[in-house]
């Protein structure tokens, strides 16, 4: 079941049209990453989900309900953590969670046990002052406490790691991570390198509308072979190649780099046979994120 | 209702930890002991002044005090006391906009007509205490110095006056629900109040300015009545309501 489904969602903003027809579904109980660059229209598009921005038009359901500009319903499914989370910074953060708590409606007992466990697992457990000193990172981890107070069934973090240091980075992930196993979390970020940790499916955002949605996997057979790096185990038999086939192309030392078919490639290895040339390693280039980021955006 | 309380617990929790409420208390008690002291200190002050002003062709006789002029000051200082509540407070639903703290409670299932109402009772309620505390302060030394009895119609002037706090308090929740800067609100209330002030020159619109309200010091020398302030009273109590009212369709389209 999809625990989102965007259809046709289309939003201007003084005559500029950031999102043109957009088509998202979220499918439960995965890592949704929501990829796009700066200003592509993920926030956008994660206010409209939540709410709080009125689309020009299309339709968004969270859990099959439909989701109405100004109304809060759907919300009691859903938790938020904006990209920099602002709190009342006169408050502790245990305060903040009762007051969470509250004003969604949670039971005493259950308020007072779950803000205590959330504490702990964003490491905030021993922190009794109040929000006001808090550096990012800790607010970040505060705003995944809120955000999953009142067990929703959808998690939606807008760059929740664009902002922090490597080390704060590691942190929200892992907690994400961990988050997992209780609900279904989408994941806006331009870092590839986090959507590759933890998503177990991506959507690349571009121009107002999805230009690619799957698994990982998916995504990357959908492009062919980026090609094939050959590494020779003497430098000297570089040059030979390089003088019999006019298309490789030398990296690094003892590298070469091969774009092209897959009969131009056989070729390559019958000479290597015939001349007994030694080989060290033959590897077959993968498309990386972050080249069908580029190639999708440009 | 829970949702409400508890959206109001945290208002009350904030003028407290930010200094606000102190602050109120501070000024209007202030102000509380300033009007019977001024009145208390006028003939010292003029016997002061009484050379200069003789150098002048004034000539200073014997000053006499009394219950009057320590209320004629309360009401020449509450438009002050009012006017500082306004600037502390006006930025109650803006800075919420701005710094996002209201975008994660609205994001938790707390419905936005239910900020409207926790923001206005916590303003009403804090006009009311700071009011009660300057009216209460006065009251006990103009009755320790003169007699409070000579004044006519003291509470009901002091609850006109009361009311036409209430009604800027009113426009605030409507401006601050429209503009996203508390400079907007506090020009925009401004700007109303100067507007309701400009009607009483209109000899028929007179009648039903809430600025009337104001008009306390006449009603308490016995020179106007007062069923002349009902039409305006009836007005004010209408636009406070509207005001409010009208907020709520505002808040839940705005954009946030």
């Amino acid at each position: 079941m999809d625990i989102l489904a965007i259809q046709d969602l289309k939003k201007s903003f003084g005559g500029k049209e950031v999102l043109c027809g957009l088509d998202l579904s979220v499918p439960e109980h995965s890592i949704f990453g929501f990829i796009g660059r700066n200003g592509a229209g993920k926030t956008t598009t994660m206010k409209a989900i939540l709410g709080l921005l009125k689309p020009d038009s299309g339709r968004i359901c969270v859990m099959g309900e439909k989701v109405y500009f100004g109304q809060t319903r759907t919300n009691r499914h859903i938790g938020y953590l904006p990209d920099v989370p602002e709190f009342y910074s006169y408050m502790t953060p245990l305060e903040y969670l009762h007051f969470c708590g509250e004003i969604s409606g949670m039971d005493k007992a259950d308020l007072v046990t779950r803000s205590n466990e959330l504490l702990e697992l964003v490491g905030l457990g021993q922190e009794r002052c109040r929000i006001k000193g808090f550096s990012r990172g800790m607010k970040q981890r505060l705003g995944i406490a809120q955000a999953l107070l009142n067990r929703p069934k959808l998690l939606i973090c807008d760059e929740p790691t664009s902002a922090l240091d490597p080390v704060g980075r590691k942190e929200i992930l892992d907690i994400l991570l961990a988050a997992k196993e209780q609900t279904t979390i989408l994941f806006s970020t331009h870092i590839l390198s986090d959507v590759e940790r933890i998503c177990t499916e991506v959507a690349f955002l571009d121009n107002g509308r999805i230009a690619m949605q799957g698994t990982i996997a998916e995504l990357r057979s959908m492009r062919p072979s980026d090609g094939f790096m050959i590494e020779t185990e003497q430098r000297e038999t570089i040059g030979t190649l390089i003088k019999a086939f006019d298309d490789l192309k030398a990296t690094e030392r003892n590298s070469l780099i091969f774009h092209g078919n897959k009969e131009r490639f056989f070729d390559i290895m019958r000479y290597v046979a015939e001349n007994r040339i030694p080989i060290q390693k033959i590897e077959r280039i993968e498309p990386t994120l972050e080249s069908l980021f580029l190639e999708v955006t440009k | 209702m829970k949702t409400l309380f508890a959206f109001m617990k945290k208002e009350y929790l904030e003028t407290a930890r930010t200094g606000k409420l102190i602050i109120l208390v501070l000024l209007f008690a202030l102000f509380g002991v300033m009007n019977p002291a001024i009145a208390k200190l006028t003939p010292w002050m003029m016997e002061m002044f009484s050379d200069s002003l003789a150098e002048s062709g004034l000539s200073v006789t014997n000053v006499q005090v009394d219950a009057f002029a320590s209320w004629t000051q309360f009401f020449k200082n509450i438009p002050i006391a009012l006017i500082a509540f306004v600037l502390i407070f006006s930025d109650s639903f803006t800075k919420e906009y701005k710094s996002g703290t209201l975008l994660l409670a609205l994001t938790k299932g707390l419905s936005r007509y239910k900020v409207v109402l926790a923001k206005s009772a916590l303003l009403l309620s804090l006009w009311t205490l700071g009011y009660d505390l300057c009216f209460s302060v006065t009251y006990g030394y103009t009755a320790y110095f003169w007699d409070n009895r000579i004044v006519n119609h003291l509470f009901f002037a002091a609850a006109m006056w009361w009311l036409f706090g209430v009604w800027v308090i009113c426009l605030m929740v409507l401006f601050s629900s429209l503009l996203q800067n508390n400079t907007g609100v506090t020009l925009c209330v401004g700007g109303t109040v100067l507007l309701a002030y400009l009607l009483r020159i209109v000899p028929l619109a007179k009648a039903f300015s809430p600025a009337v309200l104001m008009n306390a010091n006449s009603i308490l020398m016995g020179v106007e009545k007062t069923d002349i302030s009902i039409k305006a009273i009836l007005i004010t109590v209408s636009m406070c309501i509207i005001c409010v009212s009208a907020s709520i369709p505002i808040i839940n389209k705005r954009q946030l």
